[in-house]
């Protein structure tokens, strides 16, 4: 197994040090390792990050397109109202005949696990003063990265096997913080990014006690294996994950979401004293979805 | 061959139960990747875990995704009653 998986330490390894070395100009040649060495992980992130950008906007291309199957979905919801499941199914039929599909599929996560499990193996090699691939991660480094500390807690520690009593502590903040993240990000996304669905509140708050201790519960028991290290390259990845959306979501929502009709109704409101011009098929669009106001103009009268 | 399609099916069902309805929908299929992996797996066990991770790799941003089910017809064999083989 580990040498099938020889590259992907290689490469995370390389660019680990790159980054410690180059990090070296800016603070210092031999100051600051521990910085240095979570900066390192931190980069990590961002070049994986960055390389998925190119997926992230297609899918942005795509849920934009849904603008004109709005219609239709209406239609299929309505049709298949007390029937989830057919409304799905149907769902599906129609973005596969439109060749465009607003989800976003497991391979932006699935795309990370490769990297996240070599950089599991690395930072255990450095706990165990064992380099992977030698010529890259020299003794020097070795020993330099094994005693690197982020708020205090050796970067190459787990909390399972952990010297200092600030690894376990700065395991459980992690914990934490990579819970809170995750949910704040897929609360985000269920009440203001999807385009509305005819799930009922009950459902969702259901939901929403599920999540509130399923991803404690989740980090906790794999987060005590893994080391600081690992737990930073996650924290960061979920932070990145949350910004990405957060973004989207006020400036680029999906047609159909409760954001969308937030940000149409903002440019609607706009639209009179800012520079911020709204096509007039927009703003209609915002009328027919705000079910607060109603604007008179709009009613269609037949006689 | 029953108990080798319980084992595998185990944490598929835990993450519909526990993990799944904590996430946002992204699965680009209908059914989703982790019901087309059971209802395989229940009709064809070890060919059923091939079929289903075809499946997650064929759910990718490059894929329109669509209908797709995994047995032509309804599962015939209740995956819950497998339970029972454990």
């Amino acid at each position: 197994m580990d040498s099938i998986l020889k590259p992907l330490y290689y490469a995370v390894s390389w660019v680990m040090t790159v980054v410690h070395s180059a990090l070296g100009y800016v603070l210092g040649k031999d100051n600051h390792e521990s910085l240095k060495w979570t900066l390192s992980i931190v980069s990590l992130v961002i070049i994986i990050r960055v390389l998925l950008i190119p997926l992230f906007v297609k899918q942005i291309k795509s849920q934009r397109a849904m603008t004109v199957l709005q219609p239709k979905m209406k239609e299929i919801q309505k049709r298949h109202k007390d029937d989830r499941q057919k409304q799905s199914e149907e769902m599906m039929k129609l973005y596969k005949e439109h060749k465009t599909n607003p989800l976003a599929s497991c391979f932006p996560l699935l795309a990370q696990a490769p990297i996240f499990y070599a950089l599991f193996r690395v930072l255990n090699g450095i706990a165990n003063n064992h380099s992977f691939v030698p010529g890259v991660i020299t003794p020097k480094l070795l020993q330099s990265a094994h005693d690197a500390k982020f708020l205090g807690a050796p970067i190459a520690e787990s909390f399972l096997n952990a010297h200092i009593t600030s690894t376990k502590i700065v395991t459980v903040i992690l914990i934490v913080f990579m819970s809170a993240t995750t949910f704040t990000t897929q609360r985000q996304l269920m009440v203001k990014g999807m385009p509305k669905m005819d799930s009922s509140n009950n459902m969702m708050v259901q939901q929403q006690k599920i999540m509130l201790y399923v991803f404690p519960i989740i980090f906790a028991v794999s987060g005590v294996n893994f080391p600081i290290g690992v737990l930073i390259y996650w924290s960061t990845t979920n932070l990145w994950t949350f910004g990405q959306q957060y973004y989207v979501i006020k400036r680029n929502p999906t047609p159909g979401s409760p954001a969308y009709e937030e940000l149409q109704k903002k440019r609607g409101i706009s639209d009179g004293t800012g520079p911020d011009v709204v096509s007039p098929e927009g703003m209609s669009e915002s009328e027919n979805q705000s079910r607060q106001r109603q604007q008179p103009k709009k009613k269609k009268r037949r006689r | 061959m029953k108990l080798f399609r319980a084992i595998v099916l185990t944490p598929i069902k835990f993450y519909q139960k526990w993990i799944s309805p904590s996430l946002a929908p992204r699965c680009k299929y209908y059914p989703s990747c982790s019901q087309y992996a059971v209802d395989a797996i229940s009709a064809y066990g070890v060919r059923g875990v091939l079929m289903a991770t075809w499946r997650v790799v064929r759910c990718n941003p490059w894929s329109h995704g669509g209908v797709d089910y995994a047995v032509v017809q309804a599962p015939v064999k209740n995956p819950m009653n497998l339970k029972g083989a454990i």
